[in-house]
């Protein structure tokens, strides 16, 4: 299971590269930047961090739906070239945009890839060929430059869920979803695609009270839905509990008891 | 390599910026494209170190080179490597984004670098991008209106978002009389076209001057390169002009692609290459100091040329540091910040 840690929102760059470091030191997988009305476009809190943090992912959350979808993949191919690759777009329906949700996905991903293109949706036409453009010679457009990654990562969340895992996305679920539920929505999504499911994060929003109740959590959805990734609230603190406490524990399927014993011992 | 002029340097170098970090990977001028988002970082800490104003970089869209379309995205790298150093756009094309979204952005890298944001906008004019985007191209100077009621809204907190005092500053690019009326009436800086002779960029400040009380900063745009060896000096001049043949050969020049307007893109060629400064430092700085005697406050100074080296623009970089600060002291100081 992969982790990752996600602090409070700033754009106390100081902070949160003391956060990112101690996610680094912990050895975990990178951080998460939440999208909220105080941070409202965490992607450019993702490029400022280029220079800061090394090895990290990235995740970053973004609201999907509302504006231009290829306007939003130049930023995402930007940014994923500022840091190296290093990119996890966590797209969120934008509120009063969850029916343009689907399809901004697909010209999202499709103006990523490095081929040109023309998209025909129900909300966006692409290139929109306006009889007022009259200097427009271009019947299909490229996005430039490419972004660092072959296919730039990018996972659904909140009421995306369907519409993600229809197309092989990986999903972020919330911390109160039904694991049953969640369970369910990934198969089915697997019958539907068949192999095309394969690999697809399965993700959930954590927090962390106690070390051992994370990891029984943890344990549990990877059960029941096959949860491989958690994006874990906190600083500093958490993460290195998340290091030592934590991650041991919900690599294998199972441990051998001895281990955790040593590991106890060690500890004091 | 000689440092800049303790005693002269940080006044004049308040005022020059370095531009334009376009991010292009050109046919005859190839680049990996990670590696040059790195360099970006690494430059704007050298440009901080030798005591630069600022950093400036620009938009365009769908073209081959892969010119960045996310100017303000790139230089929040910047943001995170540097602590003094300004981080500029001329221009980023405002009509072809959403103001909300523009705005929001603007103002998180604006609170993420400690307010060094001069967010230089334009209009854009190839068809093309408006195009791609779902936007008509003629509605731009509407888009420009709203963009220019939208920014300072956004940021003064009128729609529900975390202020930002005083946010970034705006600069309106362009030299078209509208252009410089909306600057004046909004209480804008201006960023002026490479292209302009001293005469032209006082007679855009009378313009500006006409509409009221505007006392914003003028700044310019200038292609420079200093170089000692007259016959080296022709050679870069003429392999800048040739790479930029390219560049403007996509630009909109009597109704059509300049590629096939040859005449109208020979002319503009010719405003180019005779507005350029590549020389001797002290050629470089009389051209640069007769702007400033017509009334500009700021200069962005265009090397970073496509066809340069990393190793010939970072020694480019340390030049114009150390060289030309001793040749404007005189005539800069006097003037005050404007805008």
């Amino acid at each position: 299971m992969r982790l990752l840690l996600e602090p409070e929102p700033d754009t106390d760059l100081d902070a949160l590269t003391r956060q990112a470091q101690a996610a680094h030191a912990a050895g975990l997988d990178g951080i998460m930047l939440r999208q909220t009305r105080s941070v409202p476009v965490p992607l450019i809190v993702a490029a400022a961090l280029a220079g800061r943090v090394e090895d990290l992912l990235l995740a970053v959350e973004v609201d999907v739906g509302d504006r231009h979808p290829f306007e939003l993949a130049e930023e995402v191919a930007v940014v994923d070239l500022a840091i190296a690759g290093r990119l996890v777009l966590v797209a969120h329906p934008a509120p009063g945009a969850e029916q343009e949700y689907g399809e901004a996905l697909d010209l999202l991903r499709t103006a990523l890839t490095a081929r040109p293109f023309r998209f025909d949706g129900s909300r966006w036409r692409v290139p929109a060929e306006l009889p007022e453009n009259v200097h427009n010679l271009e019947t299909h457009v490229r996005l430039t430059p490419a972004p660092a990654q072959v296919r730039p990562e990018i996972w659904g969340s909140g009421s995306g869920r369907s519409a993600a895992l229809q197309r092989g996305l990986g999903y972020l679920a919330d911390a109160d979803a039904d694991p049953g539920e969640l369970g369910l929505a990934h198969e089915r999504a697997a019958e539907a695609l068949g192999p095309a499911a394969i690999g697809a994060p399965r993700a959930r929003r954590e927090t962390l009270s106690d070390a051992d109740s994370l990891v029984t959590r943890l344990r549990a959805g990877r059960e029941a839905f096959g949860q491989d990734w958690a994006v874990v609230g906190g600083g500093s603190a958490e993460a290195a509990a998340l290091g030592t406490q934590v991650r041991p524990r919900v690599q294998l399927h199972r441990l051998n008891p001895v281990l955790e014993r040593l590991w106890e011992m060690d500890g004091r | 390599m000689a440092m800049a002029d303790d005693t002269t340097a940080p006044r004049v170098l308040d005022r020059i910026g370095l531009g334009l970090w376009t991010m292009r990977s050109m046919a005859l001028h190839p680049r990996n494209r990670v590696a040059d988002y790195r360099a970006l970082g690494e430059d704007a800490v050298l440009a901080e170190q030798l005591g630069f104003h600022s950093i400036w970089s620009a938009e365009h869209r769908v073209w081959y080179d892969g010119w960045c379309p996310a100017p303000l995205h790139a230089q929040a790298l910047v943001a995170g490597v540097t602590s003094r150093l300004r981080m500029g756009t001329a221009v980023l094309l405002a009509t072809q984004h959403d103001p909300f979204t523009l705005a929001r952005t603007a103002a998180v890298l604006d609170r993420c670098s400690g307010g060094r944001v001069d967010l230089g906008i334009g209009l854009g004019h190839r068809d093309v991008e408006f195009d791609t985007l779902g936007l008509r191209r003629d509605q731009r100077g509407r888009r420009m209106d709203e963009a220019l009621e939208v920014l300072p809204a956004v940021w003064a907190g009128e729609h529900g978002d975390p202020p930002v005092d005083p946010g970034p500053a705006i600069w309106m690019g362009g030299m078209a009389p509208r252009a410089l009326e909306r600057a004046a009436t909004k209480g804008c800086n201006v960023i002026l076209p490479q292209t302009l002779r001293p005469h032209e960029v006082r007679r855009c400040i009378d313009t500006l001057h006409s509409h009221g009380d505007w006392n914003g900063t003028v700044g310019v745009l200038r292609d420079v390169w200093i170089e000692n060896d007259p016959q080296r000096a022709r050679s870069i001049h003429s392999r800048f002009v040739n790479n930029f043949r390219e560049e403007a050969g996509w630009w909109i020049l009597k109704g059509k692609p300049a590629y096939e307007a040859p005449d109208a893109l020979e002319r503009q060629m010719a405003r180019v290459a005779d507005a350029s400064l590549m020389g001797t430092p002290d050629e470089v700085a009389e051209g640069l100091r007769a702007l400033l005697e017509a009334g500009a406050h700021f200069l962005c100074l265009r090397i970073n040329f496509d066809l340069a080296s990393r190793s010939e623009l970072r020694e480019q970089m340390h030049r114009v540091a150390s060289e030309l600060p001793p040749r404007l002291a005189d005539v800069i100081s006097p003037l005050g910040v404007g805008g």
